[in-house]
């Protein structure tokens, strides 16, 4: 016991029986499309909205686009953790109701906490990770030197990104990869041109 | 004190962890040389087990104990036997 690959191998052994107690995976592997789907879409928006507006400089660029990481990554965090202990909750309740027992301190409770806690995790760190991955021209902008190519590069990287995401939706659901990738690509170009009709370019 | 050698236990229990599960690490406790577990009712979210354990040595506190962490609950003890030889239950005229 006190090797510590065994222990490690018990810890997962663990993790694997809670997540057949409690089913979080399906959930996790949801939100982690969802949520990065909304970050990599989120910061196409702001990196748009800030083309736009004639920002041409990659330090403003990235505090505005790091700001809004930030704010989803909480919003996706705060909302995921708020929910799901509700929702845990509601059915650890149930489920001692109808078994007259306490729970919290059984295999059950521990497991029903550990969704809250990846589900939470999960739904906070994919959105903030996949939007900074957006940001990623705007930090290597000195390299590059023209602000207008770190846009472009940006745009690539969002678009790259949400065909991605979209591969992965495909593979879960077993269907084409490409026409999942080409729907997300297709949301993406959408919120571009979207922007550009509605939002105008400044002069 | 005498060694416990067999008991059955009326169990109420969540579907998960399931009973396959249950099964074996009851199985695997020290002193236990098998066990079973049969369901005579299923609910949604509950079902209740007739929980029968064989050893050389049971120890009833860890088996309580590893049934409640699985989120079970003891009912009733439904029957015990203890020493050297495993005495079954005698069938008398009155029965």
């Amino acid at each position: 016991m006190d090797n510590p690959y065994e222990r490690i191998a018990q810890r997962i052994d663990e993790v694997r029986e809670y997540e057949r107690i409690a089913g979080f995976a399906k959930i996790a592997r949801r939100a982690l499309a969802n949520n990065s789907f909304d970050g990599v879409l989120t910061m196409v928006g702001v990196m748009t909205g800030q083309y736009l507006a004639n920002v041409s400089d990659p330090r403003t660029v990235i505090q505005v686009g790091v700001a809004a990481s930030i704010a989803i990554g909480v919003s996706g965090l705060s909302g995921a953790y708020l929910a799901e202990s509700a929702e845990r909750g509601r059915e650890l309740a149930e489920l001692e109701r109808l078994s007259l027992t306490d729970l919290n301190d059984t295999k059950i409770g521990r497991a029903s906490r550990m969704a809250v806690i990846v589900v939470s995790l999960v739904d906070g760190l994919s959105p903030l990770v996949s939007s900074l991955i957006v940001l990623i021209p705007f930090f290597i902008a000195p390299l590059i030197d023209n602000i207008a190519i770190s846009y472009a590069l940006s745009l690539l990287i969002g678009l790259l990104s949400l065909f991605g995401l979209g591969t992965f939706l495909g593979h879960i659901s077993g269907r084409s990869l490409i026409s999942y990738g080409l729907r997300t690509t297709a949301a993406g170009i959408v919120a571009v041109v979207l922007n550009f009709l509605l939002n105008g370019r400044q002069n | 004190m005498g060694n416990l050698r067999r008991l059955v236990l009326d169990v109420l229990k969540p579907l998960e962890p399931s009973i396959e599960v249950l099964v074996q690490l009851l199985a695997d406790l020290e002193g236990v040389d098998g066990a079973n577990i049969s369901i005579y009712e299923i609910d949604r979210r509950v079902e209740n087990a007739k929980v029968t354990i064989e050893g050389h040595d049971l120890r009833y506190e860890t088996i309580a104990g590893l049934i409640e962490e699985n989120g079970g609950a003891i009912h009733s003890i439904d029957e015990v036997a203890a020493g050297d030889v495993l005495i079954e239950d005698v069938i008398t005229p009155q029965d």
